[in-house]
């Protein structure tokens, strides 16, 4: 690997190898990802701690588009423990920079609604930390070539694809020509241009909006506070909206909202770009332009998120407004979704059926997703007057009222979603935040760390509950208790509460964190009924 | 959502809202009628008879007047 210098960050450039199919008859691999973005290298890093191969074809040799265009910067706790399950959150943490509070303003410095995330966290993870969207991945690449159980192949353009009911056939552009491979399970993580998509002619119809922003990187020594500020109305930007964020490197991202429909050519010029940094930092703050580009509003929502054996994950399924950061950090919880439910079918530990929750369950959270951003779009470019007026009468009252604060939206952050209506889930299907655990014996834990398998987790009080089920390969027991050196202490019941069980249910957890049911009884009937969710495949064990 | 008469005393509410708006231009009574709105709608709090009462005002036909 040979580091770069490009915009005053240190950019890694990964080496092309021919690969060994040139040379042989066509082979297939158990998964295969095209994609090297935050959905592809996530699910590749997650498969790799399950020990699941896989092949990831990637365009270019590097990590970014075009490298030093920071993209997607807020990374949400989900997304967090996530990292912190696949071993790179460390990385991240030091850095990124961790935060909780944001606030919304107007005018100079007024501000109309505040909030602190911290305060209701029970996760070991921050409710967000910012870093450029590259070194994310790069932490991934490194992670992925550490454990090794599959491989990343650069330079590897996808210009072909056939899906059978069965596998699929993928042909790839590399520096020595083009050559055919087999999947039996093909991830596509190609973003909102995918090729494999239109290959398969799975239209989307992506929607132009007329929203318009300028986003840049900016690099300055000036001491502002480590939070989000958002401004409704800024008067550095002719009373449109302002976004101030820090990230790593001592960089910021300050994004612009320009008029609608403007000309992107001309609202991301440098010089132009500039002007507005001046205003904002003042004239005599020296400052540095890391990347400056327009942003124009697309949105787009696939039908299924499976098609035959093919998956589609990441903004190659859904786009939409930026607002509360839900791209990148839907794309990695849809990984994070995919992952355990390709490792439990691949092992032959469930069946083929249980890929259909993926869809089931991250469409229905890519439509929440926009949803939300949408309002925020609405309350941030009023239609008409009339909704102008409304909003008006929100920002005046939200200096004096709490209720009108409430209704300052300047993007919701994005939280897990439940998986209510999936035919997994047995209840609300929430996510349980990472927790610190301590055992027994003294060791401490993190509640992913019993999830890096791909087994379903069985949490209870009582040990004699569980007996049925402790031979079953699918599963791990966790005793909340004093007995054993490897329970798990809760003198003040905070872990059941946490995990909702202090009646005395069980709570069954999915390797994703999120619940797959709790039973207050768990006899015969409510084991079979917890076979068949999973789509269980019986076998002498 | 209720529209049996609630209110204590209909004459004088409608006469203080129609003070309010006395010597008022058609834009500062639309700032007022819109912060009016959303001040009440907190004192109602429930959603489902917010989204029924919106669903009312947009159902009366301005024609009736």
């Amino acid at each position: 690997m040979i580091e770069e210098n490009v915009s005053g960050y240190k950019l890694p450039r990964f080496e092309y190898r021919k690969p060994a199919d040139f040379d042989k008859t066509v082979q297939r691999y158990p998964v295969v990802i095209v994609g090297g973005g935050l959905a592809g290298l996530t699910l590749a890093a997650d498969l790799s701690t399950r020990g699941i191969a896989f092949v990831l074809l990637d365009e270019d040799d590097t990590v970014g588009v075009k490298g030093a265009s920071s993209r997607g910067i807020v990374y949400a706790q989900k997304s967090l423990e996530i990292f912190d399950r696949l071993g790179i959150y460390e990385k991240i943490a030091q850095k990124g920079v961790a935060w909780s509070v944001g606030k919304s303003l107007v005018g100079q410095n007024d501000i109309i609604y505040e909030f602190d995330a911290a305060k209701s966290s029970q996760s070991l993870q921050p409710p967000f930390l910012n870093i450029q969207q590259f070194y994310i991945e790069w932490f991934l690449v490194e992670r992925i070539n550490e454990l090794k159980t599959g491989e990343i192949r650069w330079k590897s353009r996808v210009i072909d694809v056939e899906a059978a009911q069965t596998h699929s056939r993928i042909k790839v552009e590399t520096p020595d020509g083009t050559y055919w491979l087999e999947a039996e399970w093909l991830v596509d993580c190609c973003g909102l241009a995918s090729g494999v998509r239109e290959k398969l002619g799975l239209e989307t119809f992506p929607e132009k909006g007329t929203e318009r922003w300028c986003i840049s990187d900016i690099r300055f020594k000036k001491e502002l506070p480590l939070e989000r500020w958002t401004w409704v109305e800024s008067p550095v930007n002719d009373g449109r909206a302002v976004w101030q964020h820090p990230m790593a490197d001592g960089v910021w991202r300050i994004d612009f909202q320009m008029k609608i429909d403007s000309d992107v050519e001309y609202i991301s010029r440098p010089d132009v770009c500039e002007e507005r940094v001046r205003k904002l930092l003042g004239h005599n703050e020296p400052f540095e332009l890391v990347w400056v580009g327009p942003w124009a509003s697309r949105t787009h929502l696939l039908d299924n998120f499976k098609y035959r054996r093919v998956l589609f994950a990441g903004d190659s399924a859904h786009v939409f407004p930026p607002l509360g950061a839900r791209g990148g950090n839907s794309g990695i919880q849809d990984a994070d979704n995919l992952g355990w439910k390709l490792a439990l079918v691949l092992k032959g530990q469930a069946q083929e059926t249980l890929l259909n929750t993926y869809s089931q369950e991250r469409r229905p959270a890519a439509i929440h997703n926009m949803d939300l951003a949408t309002r925020s779009v609405r309350f941030l470019s009023p239609q008409g007057e009339g909704q102008r007026i409304l909003r008006n009468a929100v920002i005046a009252l939200a200096k004096k009222c709490d209720f009108a604060q409430a209704m300052v939206n300047t993007g919701r952050l994005s939280t897990a979603f439940s998986y209510q209506d999936s035919d997994l889930s047995i209840g609300t299907g929430e996510s349980i935040p990472n927790l610190a655990l301590e055992l027994k014996n003294g060791q401490k834990r993190k509640l992913v760390d019993y999830a890096t398998d791909s087994q379903i987790m069985l949490i209870s009080r009582s040990r004699e509950v569980l007996q049925p089920l402790q031979n079953k390969a699918i599963f791990k027991i966790l005793i909340i208790g004093q007995q054993e050196p490897d329970d798990i202490l809760d003198v003040d019941e905070k872990i059941a509460d946490a995990l909702g069980i202090r009646d005395g249910s069980i709570v069954i957890l999915r390797p994703d964190l999120h619940v797959l049911a709790r039973f207050k009884e768990f006899g015969h009937a409510q084991i079979n009924e917890l076979m068949h969710r999973i789509n269980y495949v019986e076998r002498e064990e | 959502m209720k529209t049996v008469n609630q209110l204590e005393q209909p004459d004088q509410f409608y006469d203080e809202l129609a003070n309010a708006h006395k010597d008022l231009d058609l834009p500062a009574s639309a700032d007022l009628n819109a912060r009016l709105v959303l001040i009440l709608a907190n004192q109602i709090g429930s959603q489902k008879v917010l989204s029924e009462c919106i669903a009312l005002a947009l159902c009366v036909p301005e024609s009736s007047v």
